[in-house]
């Protein structure tokens, strides 16, 4: 992965595939600390402490259909964000989904850069739209103001009814939305 | 910044849209969309077809997303379903290939055959 937003994208897929009906995605970048955390919380099928720790591990996957047993996902996302000194963590709970919490140290000279969320997030908005996802986006300024952005897929879903989020100008709505949320939070620029 | 009240203007033009039709899909597109179809472009790929559905209005196909099929080597993958046909596979797509699928295949229901890995 050459960046962070295809990281996320790829630990999306990983909830979407445990069957999470609403992922929660949080953007979290804090200038006093230094750092920019990503917080990643389904309430998908969620795994048992032998697969969580497993889940950790280069050699394995949880894709027991396919001949390449080795899934690399999480394993490379939590390698990236420990050489930034900074911090990973992945819980879970059986039945009740799993939640990814990944810390890069901001200025760090390895840090990946941010890449590109806006389609990161469209995507899986719309290629997933029996998913409900919650995206907040934060900046935490050094007076401890806070900038903010938060788009809900609930809201929009409930005021189209029936029209698919695939119609083409839902589509560009919601490209849109994004868009200008990621520029509000100048997070393009990470 | 986008308002709901946008969204109800689309609501009452769609409305209006799928009244004059009989089925609302006529035909889906499903990006594979596993760690290495990402690693691959996929995105970019999933990106494309967003694009080339939402300025062409083809407000009767559906857009998605699946998990890794196997087909790794030949990732970023494509497939266009169509009912009462066979499901056509494209492979290692970019971007400008997966254009090119929305304006031959979904559009004008030409197979891009140079593009094809299975079909069944």
């Amino acid at each position: 992965m050459q960046d962070i937003s295809l990281h996320l994208l790829d630990i999306i897929e990983n909830s979407v595939r445990a069957k999470a009906s609403l992922i929660n995605i949080e953007v979290i970048r804090e200038v006093m600390r230094n750092k920019l955390e990503f917080v990643i919380e389904d309430n998908g099928t969620g795994m048992d402490e032998e697969t969580l720790r497993s889940a950790q591990d280069p050699f394995y996957t949880s894709k027991v259909e396919r001949e390449k047993k080795v899934g690399l996902g999480i394993p490379l996302f939590k390698q990236n964000a420990e050489m930034c000194n900074g911090h990973f963590v992945l819980e879970s709970e059986l039945g009740k989904g799993t939640k990814l919490v990944a810390i890069f140290q901001f200025d760090h000279v390895d840090r990946m850069p941010m890449g590109n969320l806006q389609d990161t997030f469209v995507g899986s908005i719309i290629g997933h739209a029996d998913v409900d996802f919650e995206i907040v986006l934060k900046n935490i300024k050094l007076d401890s103001s806070v900038e903010d952005f938060t788009f809900s897929t609930r809201a929009i879903k409930a005021e189209l009814g029936d029209i698919p989020l695939t119609y083409p100008d839902v589509m560009t709505y919601i490209d849109q939305a994004i868009e200008e949320g990621i520029k509000k939070i100048k997070m393009e620029e990470f | 910044m986008k308002t709901l009240e946008g969204l109800r203007k689309i609501r009452e033009k769609a409305q209006q849209d799928m009244k004059l039709r009989s089925s609302n899909t006529r035909i889906k597109v499903v990006i594979g969309m596993g760690t290495s179809g990402i690693a691959t472009g996929a995105r970019e790929v999933m990106k494309a077809i967003m694009d080339e559905v939402a300025n062409r209005s083809l407000s009767d196909v559906i857009v998605t997303q699946t998990g890794e099929k196997g087909l790794s080597s030949m990732e970023p993958v494509v497939d266009v379903i169509e009912d009462g046909k066979p499901t056509i596979t494209y492979g290692n797509m970019t971007a400008e290939k997966a254009r090119k699928v929305v304006a031959e295949h979904v559009v004008n229901g030409k197979i891009v055959s140079d593009y094809v890995v299975t079909s069944e």
